[in-house]
């Protein structure tokens, strides 16, 4: 993510972790274009976002889902998304309020971080409108909940509608700002209530409550990703469900339809067809971990150039079977790849383009002495 | 699906101690046995996975020659892999043909030799857990008998049960007269022929092999046969491709001159268990390799049919195939 930082803010913080009663270090950072002190959002709760340069499987997730929140704020207190930066499956967030602002910062920017005093972990501040710290979550893996972070909002933003804090003792006229923070509350019990039913319903099929659930760890796209998971669980719901991967798709759950396609130690293989449990030490490849950072695979452009999709439901199948049929033993016909690519089937019928893509592909690998593509 | 404990082994005699504890599963490539645990048709309290077994003792998981030109397929190996093998392909063209004509090219990653030969019916009422089956619930009944049974077994039935076996290679193991390695508990390890390990319906369509709780497939072998050079899968399904067979036959032929020598011809697609119809194999040893024999032979081999109400076409079916089949494989 690029930095939010323009220059050195002349006051520096304490050593140490910053903890809820602790005064947020100052920083600064940059809506639209111009750079913001931290301390010009006085009067308005604020929270911080740190997220680590390490992979998180949850962070997909819940960045959405702080991103529907302010989102979902929006019409009532105004709040609106200023930027949305960085690439890869998760967005990066910037964004402000008059009443509410949710600056994200990386830790990339790591002079912000030695002032709120952690290092490459995620974590999260709520700070409130005196710009005192309210409520935080460091590390140890994920960001927090973005229900945990929604309640602490709540708490700074509503003052005359949750316990009594120090920032309702010290502004007890009703204001403008405070007609908002209070009208903010309501509009956050509305607007949490599908985030909270969500959480709820994640929280009683947490896979820790189960008797059977053990650790597992998966090398997904050439990182280790550590899961509990029941025996029962596929591959494919625990690369969806548990890992927040969803470039791979469930199409028929029963092995005959070929959308939930990956690469196993470099072969194809069903995913719905396995258990997480039984895949541990095998090297699993996905959709995701198909291109070289911005590049596309080769396979995944030659869709693109031939039209090899419609609705694109089985399109990350598709494209995994297509990589790994090239390393198989196939003829070169057009029937050939029919055949060798009869395991992944296409509602909207977008076979001619997929034939033409395969072609092209290994027409080029040949060409350039039968290589592999991956 | 409901819960299991799950058991992961790498010492085969382990693995036979624990899969002889009720409701236990093994599973390998799983492409059967998960797809019926989440249809509640397989509810296993217990799950060992075996693939761990060829990490200890490579053999199980491997293609070896045997003395006097057959060849050995480790259970655990891959569809794919005994499906390309260049022995395979050479020497027995029927069973890399079997293999290249089943499944889809991912399953055939997963799925293991002694996995494939095991899997269980498609009838849809064995999958279905709200209609009665007698192959899932003994006593249930058959809903086939008296339902749409078009992909139902003509030969080898019971008044209990029509249903098909499903596979490919099996047929071209019964055909071939492969040799099954068994390996059980107290470690003994026995020896059969492919065509005792599957059972016919009978009174108890529940049992569909020999095999006894805890009892491995540790090997399958290709003794080796003059007739298996020049043979055949042929399959016939409703698409081109990734189907189940109507009908399908594997035919194994030596020719003296245009004189039958020796036949070898299973049936797929249409009996209750992999067929080898020694009906046919007689009807073409020591005669021409024509038409009309092979038509000869094709009525032998169904001679003994039991069509339903929507799969009698499958007996013409079946004829047409065998015959093509032989047609095919002594052009």
């Amino acid at each position: 993510m690029r930095s939010l930082i323009d220059r050195e803010p002349a006051w520096c913080g304490p050593a140490g972790m910053i903890e809820p009663g602790d005064d947020a270090p100052e920083f600064i950072f940059t809506v639209d274009g111009s750079p913001r002190r931290l301390s010009e959002f006085r009067g308005s709760p604020v929270v911080v976002v740190f997220h680590g340069t390490h992979w998180d499987p949850a962070r997909d997730e819940y960045v959405d889902a702080y991103n529907r929140l302010v989102s979902s704020l929006g019409g009532v207190a105004g709040a609106r998304l200023l930027e949305i930066g960085g690439m890869g499956p998760w967005r990066d967030l910037t964004f402000t309020d008059a009443a509410l602002s949710l600056p994200v910062v990386s830790s990339a920017d790591s002079d912000i971080a030695r002032r709120y005093g952690i290092g490459d972990e995620p974590a999260v501040f709520v700070i409130d409108g005196t710009g005192v710290v309210r409520w935080s979550q460091v590390g140890p893996m994920s960001l927090a909940n973005p229900v945990e972070v929604a309640r602490a909002i709540s708490a700074v933003a509503a003052p005359f509608v949750g316990e009594p804090n120090e920032y309702t003792q010290q502004h007890s006229a009703w204001t403008r700002r405070d007609f908002v923070a209070t009208t903010l509350a309501a509009a956050f019990a509305l607007a949490l209530r599908p985030i909270e039913a969500r959480a709820e319903r994640a929280a009683a099929l947490a896979p820790r409550s189960s008797p059977t659930a053990q650790r597992v760890t998966l090398n997904v796209n050439g990182r280790d990703l550590a899961l509990d998971v029941e025996p029962r669980v596929t591959l494919l719901d625990a690369l969806r469900e548990y890992a927040g991967l969803t470039g791979t798709k469930k199409g028929c759950d029963h092995g005959q339809c070929g959308a939930c396609t990956v690469h196993v130690d470099g072969r194809r293989e069903l995913s719905c067809m396995t258990f997480a449990v039984m895949q541990e030490g095998h090297r699993i490849t996905t959709i995701e971990g198909l291109a070289s950072g911005e590049r596309l695979h080769p396979m995944q452009q030659a869709f693109i150039t031939h039209d090899g999709f419609q609705c694109g439901y089985c399109t990350s199948g598709q494209i995994m079977s297509a990589v790994a049929v090239l390393d198989e033993s196939w003829g070169p016909g057009d029937d050939d790849v029919r055949e060798a690519m009869s395991g992944n089937i296409c509602r909207c019928g977008a076979y001619p383009g997929i034939v033409a893509a395969v072609q092209e592909v290994r027409r080029a690998q040949a060409s350039n002495g039968g290589g592999h593509s991956k | 699906m409901i819960d299991f404990e799950y058991v992961r082994v790498t010492d085969i005699d382990a693995a036979i101690h624990a899969g002889a504890v009720p409701s236990t599963r093994f599973v390998a490539g799983g492409t059967n046995l998960i797809d019926l645990m989440k249809l509640n048709v397989e509810r296993p309290a217990h799950v060992v996975d075996i693939n761990g077994l060829a990490r200890r003792d490579a053999s199980l998981a491997a293609l070896a020659d045997l003395p006097g030109g057959g060849l050995r397929l480790g259970a655990l190996a891959h569809m794919r892999d005994v499906a390309w093998d260049a022995r395979v392909r050479d020497r027995y063209p029927v069973v890399s043909q079997s293999l290249l004509l089943a499944a889809s090219g991912q399953l055939r990653n997963m799925a293991t030799i002694g996995g494939n030969v095991l899997q269980r019916t498609r009838c849809p009422y064995f999958r279905d857990t709200a209609m009665p089956c007698n192959k899932r619930e003994p006593g249930s009944g058959c809903s086939a008998l008296v339902g749409i049974n078009r992909t139902e077994a003509v030969l080898g039935t019971s008044e209990h049960c029509i249903a098909t076996y499903p596979g490919d290679l099996a047929v071209a193991l019964v055909a071939l007269g492969a040799t099954v390695h068994v390996r059980g508990p107290t470690g003994t390890d026995r020896t059969m022929p492919f065509a005792t390990l599957h059972t016919l319906p009978g009174d108890h369509p529940e049992r569909e092999t020999v095999l006894k709780a805890g009892e491995l497939i540790t090997a399958i072998d290709l003794s080796p046969l003059a007739a298996a050079r020049r043979s055949l899968y042929l399959k016939v399904r409703d698409r081109a491709s990734f189907a189940f067979a109507l009908a399908s036959a594997a035919v194994a032929v030596e020719l003296q001159g245009r004189i039958i020598k020796d036949a070898r011809v299973g049936l797929g697609g249409v009996a209750a268990k992999p067929w080898r119809s020694s009906e046919a194999e007689h009807a073409l040893i020591g005669k021409p390799a024509t038409e009309q024999t092979f038509r000869s032979a094709a009525d032998a081999a169904l001679a003994g049919a039991r069509p339903h109400r929507d799969n009698g076409f499958k007996v013409v079916l079946a004829k047409r195939t065998l015959v093509r089949a032989l047609a095919e494989v002594t052009a």
